[in-house]
């Protein structure tokens, strides 16, 4: 019958991106260090030799720039001092990001339910959006006074307003005939919401997640330099003002190395949570 | 004493109003289909085939007339989950697994779901032949078996009216052919719910033909139902049908009405 056989012929296609076998997983961690990780690290590489180089050829003062082999004794020298200023400036960023991101998400979310609630609370937002943070900062200092809530505060502010942007266009960004299913099964708004636009809204929130998490981190460093008594803003900020420039570079690398680890997990995330979406498919 | 109709479509009329005017889609529809019936609606593109489908499934509301389920508002039929849908893409959830997907009726709106008792999903997932792909994402399916999702997936709540928009009209041919007859098998098992009034757009004569006990041939703009057209063929239908000359003379008198009623 043409009929099995047309089955047939569907079943023997290899359907795209089938799990991959077991055996080959040590082998493709091995490819991937090579392919992935290597080109990554050879510029950074390249680049700290040269300025190595430069530095002592050309004998520059340490207190205008330190070598990087300065910078490196400075961190050997007090790794733990470092990790914990950085795990400070990490809490602040990241409950700043949770409490942007949430009432980002919440807006967006009401907003999506009818227009005339966008028209009223689009304009609220932008205001927040255009004033700028720096502006602001020194005031919450003597609102908030020193420690956790001024971060906090200017990293949810920082992070609020390109979430909130991706938010709305995600939930709205639905297939149309999907909600026209949902619609002759008679669901009710939260269902469609929480079944259709809540899930179809992630690629786009991930897209934001992906700058402004690194958003939520420089804006904790900007709340630590105006009213930090703790965190890598502070340290970076009192060493520049004592011309100790190996600590203030030793505090910028844990910044960076903070900003890659964070990066790196919001990709994978993104990877787990978005296997199904197009930006994830490996490109054959 | 006449048997109500399955469906009735009642001098039902849709204009559009948009920026640039008002566009009439529909005029003066009138159709009634019994219980149990299939009946293919065709016609150019453009002419009102998929609105008429939204407005029997309830989706839009008619400018003038009205539509009748049971001599009830297609609303109440989908509070009852009476409706089955199928649209040209699959529109499968890109989340949830092939199971997960047909499932997805079960789970909205279940103050509705009283009555009946449901087919269960493994079952369907077995009928539409994609039981070892059950834990398969969409992403990982072709376009055939995505629309076999989409098939099973209407059919989990037992619907008695099938309404299909073009649902092969993404395939290729070969596949096309396939699932045509694949249709009319779940059409007509018992698991599916045997024999449930079906609803079915297409642009395609031989299509229409083979799977129909009536087609009704649109117009276009203003969409008018210009001609409909009793098939006389024995169920079921097979394959070696497509070449009798019984077959081919539905397909003649119908292709001679599309030209004569519906120029594009």
């Amino acid at each position: 019958m043409s009929l099995e056989a047309a089955r047939e012929r569907e079943w023997a296609a290899e359907p795209t991106g089938a799990p991959a076998a077991a055996g080959g997983r040590r082998t493709a961690w091995a490819r991937r260090a090579a392919g992935h990780v290597l080109p990554a690290a050879a510029g950074p590489a390249l680049a700290l030799a040269a300025w190595e180089a430069w530095v002592r050829l050309d004998h520059v003062k340490p207190y205008l720039v330190p070598a990087p082999s300065r910078v490196a004794e400075r961190l050997y020298a007090d790794p733990w001092f470092f990790f914990a200023e950085g795990l400070k400036t990490l809490e602040g960023a990241a409950l700043g990001f949770a409490a942007g991101a949430s009432i980002a998400v919440l807006l967006a979310a009401v907003m999506s339910q009818a227009r005339f609630l966008e028209r009223s609370i689009f304009p609220l937002a932008i205001l927040v959006k255009v004033t700028p943070i720096v502006a602001i900062a020194p005031l919450l200092t003597i609102w908030f006074g020193f420690g956790l809530m001024p971060k906090v505060f200017i990293a949810a502010l920082i992070v609020f307003f390109p979430i909130m942007v991706n938010a709305l266009i995600g939930f709205r960004s639905v297939n149309p005939n999907a909600l026209a299913l949902f619609e002759s099964l008679a669901a009710g708004r939260a269902e469609v919401f929480f079944r259709l636009r809540l899930p179809s809204s992630l690629p786009y929130l991930f897209a934001a997640f992906r700058f402004s998490v690194p958003l939520s981190v420089i804006g904790a460093v900007v709340a630590e330099w105006f009213s930090g008594d703790r965190g890598l803003g502070s340290v970076i900020y009192i060493a520049n003002n004592n011309l100790d420039m190996a600590t203030a570079f030793a505090g910028i690398f844990t910044l960076a190395l903070l900003g890659v680890a964070l990066f790196l997990v919001t990709t994978a995330a993104e990877r787990k949570v978005l296997f199904w979406h197009e930006s994830n498919w490996d490109v054959r | 004493m006449t048997e109500q109709p399955h469906v009735l479509i009642d001098g039902v009329e849709m204009v559009y109003a948009g920026a640039g005017g008002s566009l009439r889609a529909l005029e003066g529809i009138e159709l009634a289909v019994r219980r149990g019936e299939f009946v293919s609606i065709i016609g150019p593109s453009g002419c009102g085939k998929s609105t008429l489908l939204r407005l029997v499934g309830g989706l839009l509301e008619p400018t003038a007339g009205r539509v009748l389920i049971d001599g009830r508002p297609p609303r109440r039929a989908q509070r009852e989950k009476q409706i089955g849908f199928v649209f040209q893409d699959p529109s499968l959830l890109p989340w949830r697994n092939v199971i997960e997907n047909v499932r997805l009726p079960l789970q909205l709106s279940r103050r509705g779901n009283g009555g009946a008792p449901a087919p269960d999903p493994g079952a369907l997932v077995d009928l539409v032949g994609l039981r070892e792909f059950s834990r398969y994402y969409p992403h990982q399916l072709s376009g055939g078996m995505q629309q076999r999702v989409a098939l099973a997936r209407c059919l989990v709540t037992a619907p008695s009216l099938l309404l299909m928009d073009e649902p092969f009209g993404a395939l290729d041919e070969i596949t096309r052919s396939a699932m045509r007859y694949e249709l009319l098998r779940l059409w007509g098992s018992e698991a599916a719910g045997g024999g449930c009034t079906a609803l079915f757009v297409t642009h395609s004569v031989t299509e229409a033909v083979l799977l129909s006990d009536r087609v009704a041939v649109l117009t276009p703009r203003p969409g008018r139902v210009a001609a409909v057209l009793d098939v006389d063929l024995p169920r079921p239908r097979s394959e070696t049908m497509e070449l009798e000359p019984d077959f081919l003379d539905h397909v003649r008198r119908l292709r001679g009405l599309l030209r004569e009623r519906a120029p594009v």
